[in-house]
């Protein structure tokens, strides 16, 4: 009877991991991979839901099974029972190989047409193209039909389909916005893409998924999905340009940002650039609204002027390994430097 | 009422102490001995990889936690993943358990190739030193044990981390390989008399479908890090892009070995349950032939399956589809063992022994884990879940739940043989509910984590995200674990100091390892049994024979001679005295040691370390070739005929011959890829005429070669001498022709192995097969000179025939990579 408690203990637990699988999108888990964003993610929680149960029937089979044998057969020590002298049954083994093999070509059709549903060929000329280009240890997003060149934060229109086309500028990563759907590595030389319609509005967290070195923990990502309008009035801002300070703080920062050295990595449209094609290594994230951003230094950070400043002052030391250079800024001339970069709405 | 088998009086001790002093053990070949040098080294490295875990739980236990730096815990993962695959359970399995009960299930006296043997424990011993002896200055691997290119490459990865990592799986490579031909050999030819292929424990079918997984898998990651280290220190670009190659090539030979990989971890688990389960159940194994035939289909399925582990990189849906299906079908085999074990337990008398304890949870904590497998086979799921905890919770399921817990399992069942004493039952349920309430309590919630989108291989998490709960629940857990595994090691010392005496056959069980005593003298069987059926000694014990579907009875022979029945063969060998058993070598350690210098030259670069660890290296193979009069392995003619009648070396190069040809064809196969993808130089330069005449020549060496085999046979040592000049001589001819083809297109044509990627293919291929001829053509000249001077006969015959096998093999390959590289130079379509 010792195993009974064993027994409960692992159907609870079957019961709890089945609980969090139907939980759905819950706010305490930004990552869950059950949120039903977009198509994609509804086709693969329904997959799961269906494979999660003929688990867990399967496993409460073999488990009743052991159990009641363990219960039935076990004999103290000094009175062996006479055992069964059955060898085999060709009855009961074509039958438990017949049925798992029916089971998994019930799993197999379902999994087939989605593998074919979410890779299309085609995609509407409307739908939004963003082009990820994957860094060591940041995302960039690139809007083609806008002319948006932003980072670690990608923007996105409830009910149009997004066409991602991914490539890298070192080594392999992997970009996933879990509650959108599945992941795809931006592995270089190559331009894979993912499909898919996000249908439901909100914030969503993601992740660099690959092991891509040091920082891999430090490569996170978030996707808004927006209205139309929403959509439409943040390309808008985008594609301004962004407002030059005329005086104060800001001002200062201005000349200090040109004066620097940041402006060999980082763009601020109007103020420094690198050719728009450029997708090598030694590229930062593009600052020209900088300030319209919710997070900093690959999504790690909240953008606030605090974390900015420290941020600057040691990147390596927030992200292991960052390619940003320590530049030795201090004071008045940091400080001057973070009120520029916020002021970047 | 079965009698047990009698203790027999052990003449010389029992294989403990048949020897003394810590030369016999540098210089020991006897199987049981070389399996307890195996143990006692992969229990350390246990340690260190259990060490390494705990690093790992403790900086993840709570958000943002700075215990450990980013690139330390990089390290952390990397090692004891590397660690535990192949320096704990691998070595566990086939080093230690394997190697101790292969020759002792199938009533043989040693395994085929003693010294080879005791080679492989040095080299892993020595390979697994140079892997770990980062530890000095904290340079560790850190890529992770699946280190994808391009991260390994130099540019990504400068440091010394990826070279020991790159250097040392290649060393690690060299002794499982040389493991498993060693085992297949032994099970295939030392099997004793009357025990076919469905009469063997099936931890021997186990062992015989992992050693064939292992010769035709490890070739992959060969060539696969021989490309790496290419591009680490020659600088060509296998992974890099610039040149028009893709890092997707290292994931499909990683992975072609890596699936493989996984099934040789689990089948000898697998084997140790089937073991286990009916010995504590009192029955046979349920569905033998079932249980036989599904793990040769599991060990054919695993090489279609790869593709599996890179459902995101793109691959398509045409090849999402096969994989998924191919990975599917693995699940109908594995889920006919699971059936089959449980139908085993039911209907059984149970004894409630700690080893069916781990032998039942092995069972039931593996079909969780299969279960999950099943999951990542339907690709949207796998999307979702791959690179997430979901994935470690699955594979640590299978590692240690199926793999890990069999293996504890085998160490309750099989320590009073290899020690003669008793492990503590008390302690060892402890340890087992203990291991229980850890393993799960630190595995199940991974499944949450990883459904609420927490990757793998991350250092840090943010808080908010939901997963700080069950990190901590994890990391109390995993220390748990730790500490079950600190009660096991004072159970496995506390027998040794005081442990209850084994009788021979404690557990009344089923296989001829329990006819002798415990623990066994050096020569294993006094007189090689002969096998009456399955279960060969419960056969013995109690005339009772399973097999086909039911049982019958023969008289049973435990009360007079239990399993010992001599062999008609042995009879002769009894009438002069002990067993004629392998004398010990120094040759296998001096091996081991030159290819780690080697290993450490090539990572320094000093050439001159480089040209001594070539020397050694000579000097050992030499060595041990010359050790014995009758050159070779030490057989002499009064050995008993092996089963299939087929010499242990000439099978072993055949079986080794089938490991080359996976190589090449990785290497033809990484060629046939990259050539439309060329740009620059290209095929077009090379030199038709020429070759055409070297193969030609090669060819004629063949002929040579029968010429030599021929005269050896009839005993004409003068022409046998002739020919093998003869063939040696067209082999540097033949080298001497690639080596005017390498220099004119390196001078003339510019053709260099950096400068794209037709020249890196194109030199790696020919140049490992002009290596290979290399090799052949000193073989011949030793083999020419030991004609010349040695006698001739019947086994001096064997040996040419063996080099002849060799020889043959390189030309046949030479003829499919000029008609492929040569001949069809302008077809562009891979």
């Amino acid at each position: 009877m010792k195993r009974a408690w064993l027994n409960r203990a692992s159907l609870t637990g079957l019961l709890l991991a089945l609980g969090a699988a139907m939980a759905g999108c819950s706010p305490r888990y930004p990552m869950d991979t059950l949120s039903n964003g977009s198509d994609f993610a509804r086709r693969i929680h329904g997959i799961y839901v269906f494979v999660n149960w003929i688990d867990f029937f399967i496993m409460v089979v073999v488990l009743v099974v052991m159990f009641l044998a363990m219960f039935w057969y076990s004999t103290r020590e000094g009175e062996p029972g006479e055992p069964s002298t059955v060898t085999s049954d060709i009855r009961l083994e074509v039958l438990w190989t017949a049925i798992p093999a029916l089971i998994l070509v019930a799993i197999t059709v379902p999994t087939i047409r989605t593998i074919w549903a979410t890779q299309p060929d085609h995609w509407p000329k409307d739908a939004l193209e963003v082009k990820v280009i994957a860094h060591q240890w940041w995302w960039e997003f690139r809007y083609p039909q806008y002319g948006i060149d932003t980072a670690d934060e990608v923007h996105l229109q409830a009910g149009r389909m997004v066409h991602f086309s991914m490539q890298s500028a070192d080594i392999i990563h992997s970009f996933w916005i879990p509650a959108l759907g599945g992941k795809r590595d931006v592995v270089p030389g190559q331009i894979n893409s993912i499909t898919y319609t996000p249908d439901q509005l909100g914030e969503f967290y993601g992740q660099c998924v690959e092991f891509c070195g040091d920082s891999h923990a430090n490569m996170r990502l978030r996707g808004f999905v927006q209205s139309k309008d929403d959509f439409d009035a943040w390309v808008k801002h985008q594609q301004a340009a962004p407002v030059t300070p005329e005086s104060g703080a800001a001002a200062r920062g201005a000349k200090i940002f040109a004066d620097a050295p940041c402006a060999i990595c980082h763009t601020v449209k109007g103020i420094s650039g690198l050719s728009p094609q450029y997708t090598g290594n030694f590229k930062g994230p593009d600052l020209t609204h900088f300030g319209s951003r919710t997070t900093l230094a690959g999504s790690i950070l909240d953008n606030t002027p605090e974390n900015l400043a420290k941020w600057i002052q040691n990147p390596d030391a927030i992200k292991p390994g960052a390619n940003m250079p320590t530049l030795g800024l201090q004071g008045q001339d940091l400080n001057d430097l973070v009120a520029y970069l916020e002021s970047l709405k | 009422m079965a009698a047990q088998p009698q203790q027999l009086p052990l003449e010389h001790g029992n294989y403990l102490t048949s020897e003394r002093g810590i030369y016999s053990w540098l210089t020991t070949v006897d199987h049981k001995r070389v399996a307890i040098l195996y143990g006692i080294a992969s229990l350390f490295f246990m340690l260190i990889g259990g060490l390494e875990a705990m690093a790992i739980r403790t900086q993840l236990a709570v958000p943002n936690n700075t215990f450990l730096s980013a690139n330390t815990y990089n390290q952390m993962f990397t090692m004891h993943g590397t660690t535990m695959i192949f320096m704990v359970v691998m070595p566990l399995e086939l080093g230690f358990f394997a190697n101790f009960f292969i020759p002792l299930q199938i009533g043989a006296r040693d395994v085929a190739f003693p010294r080879i043997n005791a080679l492989s424990f040095w080299v892993f011993l020595f390979g697994a030193l140079f892997m770990n002896v980062g530890w000095l200055s904290l340079a560790l691997p850190d890529a992770g044990w699946f280190g994808y290119a391009n991260l390994t490459e130099r540019y990504f990865s400068p440091g010394i981390n990826i070279d020991l990592w790159n250097i040392g799986l290649l060393i690690l490579g060299i002794s499982t390989l040389l493991s498993g031909l060693n085992f297949f050999i032994t099970i295939v030819n030392m099997r004793a008399p009357g025990m076919t292929f469905m009469r063997m424990p099936m931890f021997m079918w186990a062992m015989l479908v992992t050693t064939i997984l292992i010769l035709l898998a490890f070739p992959c990651l060969t060539v696969g890090l021989i490309f790496l280290f290419l591009d680490r220190f020659v600088g060509t670009h296998f992974y890099l892009v610039e040149l028009g190659a893709t890092p997707i090539l290292w994931q499909h030979l990683f992975w072609l070995f890596g699936h493989p990989e996984v099934y040789i971890m689990a089948l000898p688990a697998f084997g140790m349950m089937s073991e286990i389960i009916p010995v504590f159940s009192r029955k046979p194994l349920f569905g033998y032939a079932g249980m036989a035939y599904s793990m040769v289909l599991i060990g054919f399925l695993s090489y279609g399956v790869w593709g599996h582990h890179m459902f995101a990189t793109g691959m398509g849906p045409v090849a999402d589809s096969t994989f998924a299906i191919t990975t599917m079908l693995i699940a109908i085999p594995t889920g006919i063992k699971i059936f089959s074990w449980c139908a085993t337990v039911w209907g059984g008398s149970l004894r409630m022994k700690v080893a069916f304890y781990f032998g039942v949870a092995a069972v039931l904590e593996f079909t969780l884990g299969g279960l999950s497998g099943v999951m990542h086979a339907a690709v949207p799921i796998d999307l979702q879940q791959t690179d997430t905890y979901f994935v470690v919770a699955h594979f640590h399921y299978v590692l240690f739940g199926g793999m890990m817990f069999a293996i504890l399992g085998a160490f309750y069942y099989w320590w009073p043989k290899i020690t003669g004493r008793m492990l503590s039952e008390e302690l060892g349920k402890l340890q087992f509910w203990l291991t229980i309430i850890g393993f799960n309590g630190t595995f199940f919630p991974m499944h949450f984590l990883g459904v609420w989108g927490m990757p793998r291989r991350i250092y840090t998490y943010a808080p908010g995200m939901g997963w700080d709960f069950w990190n901590a629940f994890e990391t109390i857990s995993a220390y748990l674990l730790f500490i079950t595994f600190v009660i096991f090691g004072y159970n496995l010392i506390w027998s040794l100091l005081r442990g209850e005496k084994a009788e021979a056959d404690p557990w009344d069980a089923r296989t001829l390892e329990w006819a002798v005593p415990s623990p066994p003298p050096a020569y294993n069987f006094e007189a090689i049994p002969v096998v009456r059926g399955r279960d060969a000694l419960w056969v013995d014990k109690y005339g009772v024979i399973f097999e086909g579907h039911g049982h019958r009875t023969v008289p049973a022979q435990g009360e007079t001679s239990g399993a010992a029945v001599p062999a008609a063969g042995a009879h002769h060998e009894a009438a002069h005295g002990a067993p004629h058993m392998p004398a010990p070598s120094l040759y296998p350690l001096l091996f081991a040691l030159a290819l780690v210098v080697g290993g450490i030259g090539m990572m320094m670069n000093w050439i001159r370390i480089d040209a001594l660890a070539a020397a050694l290296l000579f000097f050992s193979i030499i060595g041990m070739a010359f050790e014995y009069p009758d050159h070779g392995e030490e057989h002499t003619h009064q050995d008993p005929p092996t089963y299939t009648g087929i010499d242990h070396r000439k099978a072993g190069m055949w079986a080794f011959l089938g490991s080359e040809c996976v190589f090449f064809a990785c290497l033809i196969s990484t060629y046939m890829v990259y050539k439309p993808r060329n740009v620059g130089i290209g095929a077009e330069v090379l030199n038709i005429p020429l070759t055409s005449f070297s193969t030609f020549i090669l060819l004629m060496s063949s002929f040579l070669m029968v010429l030599a085999l021929a005269a050896t046979q009839r005993g004409d040592k003068k022409w046998a001498t002739i020919w093998l000049f003869g063939t040696a001589f067209f082999g540097l001819i033949f080298l001497g022709g690639q080596y005017y083809e390498f220099s004119t297109l390196y001078l003339d044509e510019h053709l260099a192995m950096q400068g794209s990627i037709f020249g890196q293919t194109f030199y790696t291929l020919v140049g490992t097969h002009g290596t290979h001829v290399a090799i052949g053509v000193i073989w011949l000249l030793v083999m020419a000179v030991a004609s010349a001077t040695g006698r001739a006969g019947k086994s001096r015959a064997l040996s040419v025939e063996i080099a002849g096998l060799y020889w043959h093999f390189v030309d046949v390959v030479w003829i499919l990579i000029f008609t492929l590289i040569y001949l069809m130079r302008s077809v562009h379509n891979a």
